[in-house]
């Protein structure tokens, strides 16, 4: 083969990079080059915003995350209390752990060197043992990259203007499809099982439904809740106001997954069988229980699967107590709870209706019949305003309209409400009163941020056209010579902070007196007890305070063998926190008789 | 005189070796006359693991499918989770995988010019070229926040957008690249040692290549235009003007010459992205992955890598996680196959030279 | 539209030679045929010798435990036509024994080497040697599902210590609420 020359010299060039400036760092001692601004580093975790869901050691599929409680960072509602460790002897830097948290507390910064003999100390609690990173944040997830699935499936509803036109219900509830999809957003990661009072299975039966075992679901919600369809149809849900996925979305639709759930069953016959509940021999013990609202019906339930006798006193013709007196008919419709009280009535409750205790029958007649007696009787009389006019007509409480209304009776409001108050009260009555054709305004003394109301349930009233004036405090109602009502006069106020740190006070400015033509007036600023059946024996010992019965943490009250539940004994004054005192009284009921056996 | 035959083992230590594998050669003084491929020494069981995990977990294992060009695993692991389940790709997103696959082409490109020079005792280029691929490794740590494992591309589209300032950056190093390859061919191609070393040496027959299933630069080195690009276009390979280089020989210099061309087409495509390159999502959001259910099904998606064709096989049963991930890559037929067949006849000394020019990948063997 | 007509050319051709092909078209270039085990030596030799299937893309196996089988796939592509073809059987996993195809493409002797060690499939007259990518190997074909990797990796190594404290975050919320999650409901724990 002949020389070739070319090749041979051309090799030669390289000797023109001479000269040059080399490529490679120079810097002796050696100093780390400074990452990329979306390195995948060493962890950084903002401990205030980490709510320890631990959804960041679920997707690690190298184990590298355990989640372990720090030092100074106390568990509390909405917290798990716990904070992750990353082994970074297995981490790998995917930086998963980043894009699903929920709060985007973790970060991956622009550390990546460390250097250690000891192999143990590769073992890190992000933000604890590196406090510097949080000036080091590289690789961050945000709303839009994050993994979570923010954006809840829409419930199909009635359309505003379409939904004032009847009593139909609103609210629609999921198909099977969207349950799915819906029940697919939950991380599992448990922290709303706290903020519900009754401490529902909620990740386990969000699962069973996600998976499509809707019949499975159905046996975890009866678990601890004889009256899912109360709550997946009325609930306050305030697992949803901690769902760690409501940090940067919707939080899962908790409430409408339970209503999901149990609307797959047809009929009482069949959530029996599903349910298949363990009944145990009849233990010769009696319970009387004095109303058939959430407390009752629950407390009846589980006293029922444990061998009690158990008697229901109700003075109305149907169960279910303010839910369904008090909540009007388009958000929880008359036969929402036949199936559920058909099912307590067949494992072997007995429900007397229309029996009022204090008049069809005495409270003592009860206490001395029975081993143990529940009490569950709400909170039936409406506070008054206390200013002048209020007894004009025309002037009206709006928990009795709802009743009336409910009761099929027909009210005259006229075609001008204006409805006092901010509460789910208020709101039901509003939009009652647009049903009934009236043109209706809401008074509030606060913000509207400030309404204790359901946030939807005030998004609903506006769709529907109702108008809300906040920062208004009536001081007094106007009637005609025939003692009518036909204004309402308000002072306008100013929110001014409390020096305590408590929320916001409205103060009255003087002088700005407001007038508005009404033809009835709907006052909601709240509802107290009416314990006027207890006769003089009970009457003293039965400790009344702030108009509430006094309990203990098994819900007994100062009066032997007498225990009590829902509003008329606990301060939330909720469906889901009367279902938790009545599970809790079962427990209560339980020892007292049981006791020895 | 007939010598003796004597056993030698290359790798799995050993500088000229792709990897951790084995050849264990029968020689006769310095020729070939068996060749056995052996491997074992890197069973991760990576596809059992992605049995075990879910449908979004497993991505931060393909990576590890094969170190040097990690991306084509990505892409096919993504487009066949997409098949399965009809996923819509958002049109900017295909580009940037595209950008990405490309950008990793030639980071893989500069680590065989390493890889093939070194292999034949010309260090020099390898220096460069390793070097210069850092500046490659630079613009996938400001996409990807890595540099070597990305873990980029997932089923949707890819995980962030451009950072700002990006296009400039890529098109600047396209811009140097462009001409320090004009200083690697001075070194390489015009060299007479690597003309002497490569030419005539591990001939791959033109018909057996086809039959054997061979593939990538190794068998567009054999005169057959095949590329899956073109083939079996993905993504947006089918609106982008480039020429797949094709020559003639089936030896060493000739697969050289094919990787040595696409470098520049790599360039050229990344131009035209870089130009071409549509606003708007860059991510067709998956559900929450923890509950993210496929469809019951199964599909195949095959990426052309500088190793050639690298697939996967996915199958769903419609649950949570893949009933079946399985991989397929290009070395289970050069490294195996071919080379055993090839290394017969062959100087001793040759060996690390052909297995570069085979661009085999033994991880990719073993998972 | 040119796809469509070349797979029906492609289904009628099959159909004819092989009774107990059942095909299953998808959309664009994918074309699948499912066949019994015994059919498939010669339907792969058909598609490669007299309808340009010259490439052997891929051949994989799925356990499907529950059906007592296993699945084998055979992915072949025509350079010519564009399209791809995937061949589907199934084989009793009682009694996992398929033909061997390494004749038909030389480079699957070396699949049939990994479905034989990952999955214990037997392919008669297959010639390799008996290791491929396990050394020393005596437990069971480490593919099948049936093969608990978790179990193995607990008797085989050990964990690390120094991590014992780590708590489930779900239990920590249960303990302090008193919640009591029943028998039944613990499954769906994440």
């Amino acid at each position: 083969m002949s020389f070739d020359l070319k090749g041979t010299l051309k090799p030669l060039t390289a000797l023109k990079q001479f000269g040059q400036k080399p490529h490679t760092l120079t810097n002796v001692p050696f100093i780390p080059r400074e990452a990329a601004d979306r390195y995948r580093g060493l962890h950084y975790n903002n401990l205030d915003e980490c709510i320890g869901c631990g959804n960041c050691s679920t997707i690690c599929q190298n184990q590298a995350i355990d989640m372990i409680p720090v030092d100074g960072i106390e568990g509390k509602n909405g917290d798990s209390g716990l904070r992750p460790r990353v082994d970074h002897g297995r981490c790998c830097w995917c930086g998963l752990c980043v894009d699903v948290c929920p709060t985007g507390s973790l970060s991956l910064t622009k550390d990546y060197v460390y250097v250690s003999e000891d192999a143990n100390s590769f073992l890190w609690t992000p933000g604890v043992d590196n406090p510097e990173g949080d000036e080091r944040v590289s690789f961050f997830s945000t709303k839009e990259t994050s993994l979570n699935d923010l954006g809840r499936i829409p419930m199909p509803e009635l359309e505003g203007m379409e939904r004032i036109k009847s009593f139909a219900e609103v609210v629609l509830g999921y198909n099977e499809e969207q349950a799915r999809a819906e029940a697919s957003r939950c991380i599992s990661c448990g922290l709303c099982t706290e903020a519900c009072p009754e401490h529902m299975h909620i990740p386990e039966y969000i699962n069973a439904i996600a998976g499509g075992n809707d019949e499975d679901a159905v046996r975890i919600i009866y678990d601890n809740n004889p009256l899912p369809e109360m709550c997946g149809k009325v609930c306050t849900r305030r697992c949803e106001d901690i769902c760690a996925i409501a940090h940067r979305g919707d939080p899962i639709a908790i409430r409408w997954l339970k209503r999901y759930a149990t609307e797959t069953v047809e009929n009482a016959d069949l959530l029996k069988e599903i349910i298949n509940p363990e009944i145990k021999e009849p233990n010769g013990f009696k319970v009387g229980i004095i109303g058939a609202g959430p407390s009752g019906l629950t407390a009846a339930y589980y006293l029922a699967l444990k061998g009690f006798d158990c008697t229901i006193y109700e003075a109305n013709s149907k169960a279910g107590g303010m839910t369904m007196y008090g909540i009007p008919r388009y958000r929880f419709p008359e036969d929402s709870l036949d199936k559920q009280i058909e099912y307590i009535q067949k494992i072997g409750v007995r429900i007397h209706f229309n029996t009022k205790v204090g008049k069809d029958i005495s409270f003592g007649e009860i206490y001395h019949n029975y081993d143990a007696v529940f009490m569950g009787v709400g909170f039936p009389k409406p506070w008054t305003l206390g200013i002048e006019g209020e007894e004009l007509h025309g002037s009206i409480q709006a928990v009795n309209f709802l009743y009336e209304i409910n009761n099929g009776k027909k009210v005259d409001i006229g075609n001008k409400v204006i409805v006092i108050g901010g509460g789910n009260v208020a709101i039901d009555a509003a939009r009652v009163s647009a049903r009934l054709g009236a043109d209706v305004t809401i008074l509030y003394r606060r913000r509207v941020q400030d309404m204790p109301a359901d946030w939807e349930e005030i998004e609903g009233a506006e769709a529907e056209g109702i108008h809300i004036i906040s920062q208004a405090i009536p001081i007094q109602f106007h009637g005609d010579e025939k003692g009518h009502i036909t204004t309402v006069e308000y002072l306008k106020a100013e929110m001014v902070p409390d020096e305590h740190g408590g929320r916001p006070k409205p103060i009255a400015i003087e002088g700005s007196n407001t007038v508005i033509e009404v033809t009835a007036v709907l006052g909601a600023i709240g509802q107290q007890g009416d314990y006027s059946f207890l006769e003089e024996e009970f009457d003293e010992k039965v400790k009344i305070e702030r108009g509430r019965i006094v309990v203990n943490e098994k819900q007994e009250t100062t009066l032997n063998k007498l225990f009590a539940g829902g509003d008329s004994a606990n301060r939330i004054a909720d469906a889901i926190s009367a279902i938790a005192d009545g599970y809790r009284a079962v427990k209560g009921i339980e020892e007292l008789l049981m006791k020895g056996k | 005189m007939r010598e003796k035959a004597t056993t030698l083992y290359i790798g799995p230590q050993h500088p000229g070796i792709t990897g951790n594998m084995m050849v264990r050669l029968k020689v006769e003084g310095d020729t070939i006359v068996k060749a056995a491929t052996e491997v074992g020494y890197l069973h991760r069981s990576f596809e059992k693991l992605i049995e075990k995990r879910n449908w979004l977990q497993s991505f931060t294992l393909l990576c590890r499918f094969c170190v040097p060009e990690p991306d084509p695993v990505e892409e096919s692991y993504a487009r066949a989770v997409e098949m399965i389940e009809g996923r819509e790709v958002p049109e900017r997103a295909k580009y940037i995988r595209v950008l990405v696959l490309e950008l990793a082409r030639i980071g893989s490109y500069l680590l065989w010019y390493g890889g093939q020079s070194g292999s034949l005792g010309l260090y020099t280029v390898g220096q460069w070229s390793v070097g210069d691929r850092n500046y490659i490794l630079d613009l996938f740590e400001a996409l990807t926040g890595a540099r070597v494992y990305h873990m980029y591309i997932w089923p949707g589209g890819v995980r962030r957008d451009f950072p700002k300032g990006f296009e400039k950056k890529v098109i600047d190093t396209m811009d140097y690249l462009e001409k320090r390859l004009d200083d690697y061919d001075d070194l390489m191609f015009d060299n007479a040692i690597f003309k002497k070393r490569t030419k005539g040496v591990g001939i791959i027959d033109k018909e057996k290549a086809v039959e054997w299933g061979v593939v990538g630069p190794p068998l567009r080195g054999c005169g057959i235009r095949s590329d899956i690009r073109i083939d079996d276009p993905y993504e947006i390979y089918d609106k982008l003007d480039f020429i797949v280089p094709v020559e003639e020989g089936g030896d060493i210099w000739t697969r050289a010459l094919v990787r040595r061309q696409e470098i520049r087409q790599s360039i050229r495509i990344i131009r035209q992205v870089i130009d071409n390159i549509p606003g708007g999502e860059y991510y067709n959001k998956v559900p929450n992955p923890q509950k993210w259910a496929l469809p019951k099904g199964d599909a195949y998606a095959r990426t052309e890598a500088v190793r050639g064709e690298v697939g996967m096989y996915l199958s769903s049963d419609g649950s949570i996680n893949p009933r079946r991930a399985h991989f397929k890559g290009a070395a289970y037929v050069h490294a195996i196959t071919l080379l055993e067949h090839l290394l017969v006849g062959e100087n001793l000394a040759d060996v690390a030279a052909i297995m570069n020019s085979l661009g085999t990948c033994p991880p990719e063997i073993e998972r | 539209m040119m796809m469509e007509e070349i797979k029906t050319t492609i289904i009628d051709r099959i159909k004819l030679h092989f009774s107990d092909a059942v095909e299953k078209e998808f959309s664009y270039n994918r074309l699948d045929f499912s066949v019994k085990k015994e059919t498939v030596p010669s339907i792969l030799f058909y598609l490669k010798e007299e309808m340009g299937f010259k490439h052997l893309s891929h051949i994989s196996c799925v356990d499907w435990l529950e059906e007592g089988e296993f699945e084998m796939i055979f992915i072949l592509w025509s350079p010519e036509e564009k399209i791809k073809v995937f061949i589907h059987t199934r084989v009793d996993r009682s009694n996992p024994v398929m033909d061997n195809i390494d004749m038909i493409w030389r480079q699957a002797n070396t699949y049939e080497r990994e479905m034989k060690e990952m999955y214990g499939i037997q392919f008669t007259g297959l010639e390799a040697p008996e290791e491929f990518l396990l050394e020393d190997w005596n437990g069971p074909p480490p593919m099948r599902r049936d093969f608990d990797t978790e179990a193995y990796a607990a008797k085989t190594y050990w964990e690390r210590p120094g991590r014992e404290d780590a708590l489930d975050v779900r239990e920590t919320v249960e303990k302090r609420t008193g919640e009591v999650l029943p028998e039944f409901a613990k499954k769906y724990k994440r």
